[in-house]
C-alpha cells in the first residue's frame, strides 16, 4: 500500500488558492454593500425567534409587531421596521443587533424574545448606545444590571410566582409541588416561587424538572400524586401544558389548585381542551377582558387577521413596537430616544407603562400581572381585585 | 401503585418507541444507512393524521389505512431520488444527507403549517381505564399498543414468509451476495426505505392524539430510536420491538425512582454500556459491528 | 511543505491586515470571527475525522467544555483568561480520553452513534447541574485582558485567527510526520494498519486529544467573546453537525477545505438569515418589491433560510460528495 497516495495532496497548485480567494472575496462583497439610508421614515429594528425551537412563541410576536406597524401606518406614521431572526441563538441575536445598529441605521431595537438572547444583547446595548426594548423575556437579570439603554415592558419571572401564590394565599394551602420545564424560564420561575412559597410557610413536597417534548410524564405525575400536594405549580410551554394536564387527569392527580406559570396555560388552545383545562389558574401579562385601552379591540382584530386568539406575547410585541415608534418619532436619534423612553408614559393595550427603577431593577415597567382561571371554558381574571370580575374557585375539583 | 403505574405507562409508551425504531432498524439493515430524517418521517405521519381528522373526520387509527400506502410511496420515491444515490458513499455523507433532508422536511412543514402546535383531540383522547390499586391506563395509548403489536406481527410475517421479505433479509445479510443471487438490491432498498417511512409515519399517527404536532415534534424520537436500534441490534426488527419497550420502561422507572431530569442520561448511559458490553445488541447477528 | 507554509503565511498576512480595511464595522467583523471560529473547529475536527477517518458526531462537547470551564472560572475566581483557556483544554482532554476509551472500540455507524451519545450526556449533565448554571446558562459581565479593549472585535478576531493558523500549521505538519501517516493508514484500512503494527487505539486517541484541545480553545474564545453560554448555544448536536458539514462541503481530509467550507457556509447562512439575497435582488431592480416574487422573497425567504440551507446541503452531498476542493482536484488532474 502506498501511503503517499492517500495524502490529499498538492493544494498549493495556483488553481486552488485562486479559487479560494475568489470565493472568499465574493462572500465578503455581499456583506460590505451598504444599505440605502437617509432622512424619512423612522427606522426601528425588531429581533425575534422566527425559526428554531422558540419559533412557536416567536410567531405570536411577529404577528403582534406586524399589526403594530400596520396600525401606525394607518395613522400616517412613517415607520420602517427591520426584522431579524435570531433562531433562538444568543450569538445570532447579538450579530443581528450589531447589524441593525451599525448597518441598517435603526435608532431603537425591540426584542429579542428569548431570555438568553435578550440577556446577551442587553449586555452590549450600552456599548452601542442604541436603546433596546425587551417585549417579553422574563429573566430578572436583564434589567438588574443597571444598563442605561435597556428597557423592559413585561413583568419579570418573579412576578409570575408572586401573583399566583398571592391568589391562593387566603385559602391557606400547606404544601406545594413543582413540575416544570428544564428551561431558563422554568428554572428562574420556580426558583422565585420557592422563595415566595417559603415566605408563605408552604412546605415543598416534590420538585420535578422535565425535558421538554417527552411523550410520557405519567410516572412523574404519579410520583407527585403520591405525596398529595395542596398546590401543583407548573411551568410549561404551549403543548406541554396540554400533555401534562391530560396525563394528570388520567393518573387522577387532584390537588387543591393547579397553578400554571408560562405560556402553555394561557392559550386558547388550552382553554378548548374542556375535559382537562377547567379551573386551572394561570398567570399572564395580558388578557383582553381587562379595561386597558384598546385591549378588547386588539383581540378582535388579531383574531380576524390571524385566525386565532392573541397570546400575551403578541400583545407585548404590539405595545413594544408602538411605544418604540412613538418615542422615536420625536427623538430622531438614539440618545434622544433613550431619554424619551425614560421620561415617557403610555397607556395602551398593556395598561399604563412607565420605565422606572425599583427593587434592584432599572428601566423596568412595573407591570401588574394578572391571574386568570378557566371558568366555563373562558379565562376569567381573578386577581388582582381591581381587575377581577369573577371569584376564584377553590379548591379544585374535577 | 407508583411501581405498577410506571410499569404500565412505560410499556405503552415503549410500544410507540418500538414502532418508530423498527422502521429505522429495517432501513439500517437493508441499506446500511443511519437515517437522521427519521423524526421528520414521524412528523409527516402526525400531520397526515391531524388533517385527515380535521378535514374528513377520520379517526387517527382508521386513518392508518390511508397513511400507510401514502407514506410508503413517499419513502419509496425519496429513496429513488435521493437516499439511494449515496448508498456507496462514506457513512458521514449519508448521515449529512439525511440531516439535510430532515431540515428540508421540517422547514417545509414550518412554512406550510406554521410552528403552532396542533392538538389532535378525539372524543377519547383523555380517557382512561381505571384498574384496581388506583392505576390508570390511557385508552388511546392502549389502542396504539395493540395496533403496534399487530403491525410488528405483520412485519415479522412479511419478512419471514414472503418472497420480497426474504429478499429483504438476504440484502440485509449480504448485499453483494444477494445481488449475485439475482436479487434487485436497489429495489429492495426502495422497499426498505418505503416500509421504514410507513412504520415511522404510523408511529407518528398513533402518538398524534396523545402528543402534540409541530414541525419539530419528531426530534424527540430520533435519538431514542437510535438507542433502541442499537439496544436491539442494528438491523434487527424484532430487537427494535423489544428494545423500544425496554427503553420505555427504563424511562418510566427512572422518572419514578430517580428524577425526571436525569432520565435521558440514564438512557444514554445504558446505550453506551450496551455498545461496550454487547455491541451487536440483544438480537443482533454476530460480527455486525 | 514550503509551498504549504507559504500559502499559510500568505493567508495569515491577508487576514491580519483585513480589519484595517473594514473600518468600524462590527457586524462584518462578527461574521468573519464566526468564519474563523467555524474554520478552526472544522480544521480541528478534520484531524480526527478527515485524517484518521473517525467521524466524531460529538465535537460540540469539546467546544462546550472549553466554553463552560472558561465561563465558570471567569464568574467564580477569575484567574485570568490564559489560565481559563488552559483549564478548558484540560477538562476537554479528560472528556476526550473518556470518550476515546468508549467509542474507539467501535467502528462505522456504532462509532458515530456512540459519539453522539457521549456528547448528549455532556449536554444533559450541563443542563442538570448547578455549577453550569443549568438551563439558565452563565452570563459573564466583565472580562479584561491586559490593556485590550474587550468590547471591540479586534482581540477576538486575532485570537480566532491565531487559533486557525495554529491549527492549519499543526495539520500541515502532522501530515508530514510519522503520526500523520499512521492516521491516514488507519483511515484507509484499520485492519491493514493494525497488521502493520500501528497501535490503532493509541493513535486514534492522540488525534482525538489534539482535536478536542483545539476545539476547546475555540470554545474558550467564544465564551469570552459572547460572554453568555447555555447548553443550546455551545453543546447542541446541531453545532456538531455544522462542524462536520463545514468540513465535508469544503473538502474532507484537505488542509484548506475546512476554511473554504466555513467561509461559504457562514456567509450563506448569514445572507439567508438576514434576507440579504432577497433585499439585494429587490435593490438591484431584478425583482420589484410589490410583485409576487418580491413579496415572497421578503416575507418567506427570511423564514425559509434553514430550508434553503437544507436544500444546499442535500445538493452538495449528492453532487459534490468529496467537497468543493475534492471536485477541483478531480478536474485539476483530468
Amino acid at each position: 500500500m502506498h501511503l503517499e497516495s492517500c495524502i490529499p495532496l498538492n493544494l498549493n497548485r495556483p488553481i486552488f488558492m485562486k479559487n479560494i480567494l475568489l470565493a472568499i472575496t465574493a462572500a465578503f462583497m455581499l456583506f460590505l454593500a451598504l444599505p440605502a439610508q437617509g432622512a424619512g421614515p423612522v427606522r426601528i429594528g425588531f429581533i425575534n425567534s422566527i425559526t428554531g425551537k422558540e419559533a412557536q412563541i416567536g410567531e405570536n410576536l411577529t404577528n403582534g409587531a406586524a399589526m403594530a406597524v400596520d396600525d401606525l401606518k394607518a395613522k400616517r406614521v412613517q415607520v420602517i421596521m427591520v426584522q431579524e431572526d435570531d433562531g433562538g441563538d444568543p450569538k445570532t441575536a447579538l450579530a443581528a443587533y450589531e447589524k441593525l445598529v451599525t448597518r441598517d441605521g435603526v435608532i431603537g431595537v425591540v426584542g429579542p424574545y428569548t431570555s438568553a438572547s435578550a440577556n446577551v444583547v442587553a449586555s452590549r446595548a450600552d456599548q452601542y448606545q442604541v436603546p433596546l426594548l425587551v417585549p417579553a423575556a422574563a429573566k430578572e437579570e436583564i434589567t438588574m444590571k443597571g444598563y442605561k439603554n435597556v428597557f423592559r415592558l413585561n413583568a419579570p419571572a418573579d412576578v409570575y410566582s408572586k401573583v399566583l401564590l398571592s391568589t391562593v394565599a387566603p385559602y391557606r394551602p400547606k404544601t406545594i409541588a413543582y413540575v416544570y420545564a428544564a428551561t431558563d424560564f422554568g428554572v428562574s420561575t420556580v426558583r422565585t416561587a420557592q422563595v415566595n412559597a417559603a415566605a408563605m410557610g408552604l412546605r415543598e413536597v416534590a420538585n420535578e424538572k422535565y425535558q421538554q417534548g417527552q411523550p410520557d410524564y405519567r410516572a412523574t405525575l404519579a410520583k407527585v400524586k403520591a405525596v398529595r400536594p395542596d398546590l401543583v405549580f407548573l411551568v410549561s410551554y404551549d403543548a406541554d401544558a396540554i400533555l401534562l394536564m391530560r396525563q394528570a387527569r388520567e393518573i387522577g392527580l387532584t390537588p387543591k389548585a393547579f397553578l400554571g406559570a408560562g405560556a402553555g396555560y394561557t392559550t386558547a388552545q388550552f382553554a378548548q381542551q374542556k375535559d382537562i383545562s377547567p379551573l386551572v389558574i394561570s398567570a399572564t401579562q395580558w388578557t383582553d377582558d381587562v379595561n386597558w385601552p384598546g385591549a378588547a379591540d386588539f383581540a378582535v382584530r388579531y383574531k380576524a387577521r390571524f385566525g386565532k386568539e392573541p397570546t400575551y406575547h403578541a400583545a407585548c410585541a404590539y405595545e413594544a413596537v408602538r411605544i418604540m415608534t412613538m418615542s422615536a418619532l420625536n427623538a430622531r436619534d438614539s440618545r434622544a430616544l433613550c431619554a424619551a423612553l425614560k421620561a415617557g408614559s403610555w397607556n395602551g393595550i398593556m395598561g399604563p407603562v412607565r420605565f422606572t427603577s425599583y427593587g434592584g431593577f432599572t428601566n423596568q415597567n412595573n407591570h401588574p400581572m394578572l391571574v386568570q382561571q378557566l371558568q366555563g371554558g373562558k379565562y376569567e381574571t381573578v386577581y388582582p381585585a381591581q381587575f377581577s370580575r369573577k371569584k376564584l374557585v377553590y379548591p379544585y375539583k374535577r | 401503585m407508583l411501581f405498577f403505574q410506571s410499569l404500565i405507562s412505560g410499556i405503552l409508551t415503549g410500544g410507540v418507541y418500538a414502532l418508530a425504531a423498527m422502521g429505522m432498524s429495517l432501513v439500517f439493515g437493508v441499506m446500511n444507512i443511519s437515517n437522521f430524517a427519521h423524526g421528520e418521517l414521524m412528523m409527516l405521519g402526525m400531520y397526515l393524521a391531524y388533517y385527515l381528522f380535521i378535514l374528513f373526520n377520520i379517526d387517527p387509527f382508521i386513518a392508518l389505512l390511508i397513511i400507510m400506502p401514502l407514506t410508503f410511496g413517499f419513502g419509496y420515491a425519496v429513496e429513488k431520488t435521493m437516499i439511494g444515490r449515496v448508498i456507496d458513499h462514506p457513512s458521514e455523507n449519508q448521515i449529512l444527507l439525511t440531516v439535510g433532508f430532515g431540515l428540508i422536511m421540517s422547514n417545509t412543514a414550518l412554512l406550510a403549517f406554521t410552528s403552532d402546535p396542533k392538538i389532535l383531540t378525539t372524543s377519547y383522547s383523555s380517557s382512561s381505564i381505571s384498574l384496581p390499586g388506583d392505576i390508570s391506563v390511557s385508552i388511546p395509548m392502549l389502542l396504539s399498543f395493540i395496533i403496534t403489536c399487530a403491525l410488528t406481527a405483520a412485519l415479522y410475517l412479511f419478512l419471514a414468509k414472503t418472497k420480497t421479505g426474504m429478499a429483504l433479509r438476504a440484502t440485509s445479510q449480504n448485499r453483494e451476495a444477494a445481488q449475485l443471487m439475482g436479487i434487485d438490491v436497489s429495489r429492495m432498498s426502495s422497499i426498505a426505505f418505503g416500509t421504514g417511512t410507513l412504520l415511522a409515519a404510523s408511529a407518528g399517527a398513533m402518538i398524534a392524539q396523545t402528543y402534540y404536532i409541530d414541525p419539530f415534534a419528531g426530534h424527540t424520537f430520533l435519538l431514542k430510536s437510535f438507542t433502541i436500534c442499537v439496544l436491539g441490534g442494528l438491523g434487527s426488527v424484532i430487537g427494535a420491538a423489544v428494545g423500544g419497550i425496554v427503553i420505555g420502561l427504563v424511562e418510566a422507572m427512572s422518572s419514578a425512582y430517580l428524577s425526571t431530569d436525569w432520565k435521558d442520561v440514564v438512557v444514554f448511559v445504558l446505550f453506551l454500556a450496551i455498545l461496550l458490553l454487547r455491541p451487536r445488541g440483544l438480537f443482533g447477528r454476530k460480527g455486525e459491528q | 511543505m514550503t509551498r504549504t507554509l507559504a500559502a499559510i503565511a500568505l493567508f495569515t498576512a491577508a487576514a491580519a491586515v483585513l480589519p484595517l480595511f473594514l473600518g468600524d464595522n462590527p457586524y462584518v467583523a462578527d461574521i468573519i470571527i464566526t468564519m474563523l471560529m467555524m474554520a478552526s473547529l472544522a480544521s480541528a475536527w478534520n484531524i480526527v475525522g478527515g485524517y484518521a477517518g473517525q467521524f466524531s458526531f460529538g465535537h460540540a462537547a469539546y467546544f462546550g467544555a472549553g466554553a463552560y470551564t472558561t465561563s465558570i472560572l471567569l464568574t467564580t475566581g477569575n484567574p485570568g483568561i490564559p489560565l481559563c483557556v488552559a483549564a478548558g483544554v484540560a477538562v476537554s482532554c479528560v472528556i476526550a480520553l473518556l470518550t476515546g476509551a468508549i467509542v474507539f472500540r467501535l467502528r462505522g455507524h456504532y462509532f458515530a452513534l456512540a459519539s453522539i451519545a457521549v456528547a448528549e450526556i455532556v449536554r444533559l449533565t450541563a443542563l442538570n447541574l448547578d455549577i453550569t448554571g443549568g438551563a439558565q446558562g452563565i452570563l459573564v459581565t466583565d472580562v479584561s485582558f491586559g490593556a485590550l479593549d474587550m468590547n471591540s472585535k479586534n482581540p477576538f478576531y486575532y485570537a480566532m485567527l491565531f487559533l486557525l493558523v495554529f491549527t492549519l500549521c499543526l495539520s500541515a505538519w502532522l501530515r508530514r510526520t510519522r503520526a500523520g501517516f499512521y492516521l491516514l493508514a488507519i483511515r484507509e484500512d484499520q485492519d491493514a494498519a493494525a497488521s502493520l503494527g500501528i497501535n490503532l487505539y493509541l493513535w486514534k486517541n492522540m488525534a482525538l486529544l489534539l482535536s478536542a484541545a483545539l476545539a476547546s480553545v475555540a470554545g474558550s474564545i467564544y465564551a469570552v467573546y459572547i460572554r453568555f453560554i447555555d447548553t443550546s448555544a455551545v453543546l447542541s448536536l446541531r453545532l456538531s453537525i455544522e462542524i462536520i458539514l463545514t468540513t465535508i462541503i469544503g473538502g474532507i481530509g484537505t488542509l484548506w477545505g475546512p476554511v473554504l467550507g466555513a467561509t461559504l457556509l457562514v456567509s450563506l447562512a448569514e445572507a439567508l438569515r438576514s434576507n440579504m439575497i432577497g433585499a439585494f435582488l429587490v435593490n438591484a431592480g431584478a425583482v420589484s418589491e410589490g410583485s409576487a416574487i418580491g413579496k415572497f422573497l421578503n416575507n418567506n425567504l427570511a423564514h425559509a433560510h434553514v430550508l434553503v440551507y437544507g436544500i444546499i446541503t442535500v445538493l452538495c452531498i449528492l453532487n459534490l460528495p468529496k467537497g468543493i476542493l475534492g471536485m477541483f482536484r478531480r478536474k485539476g488532474s483530468a
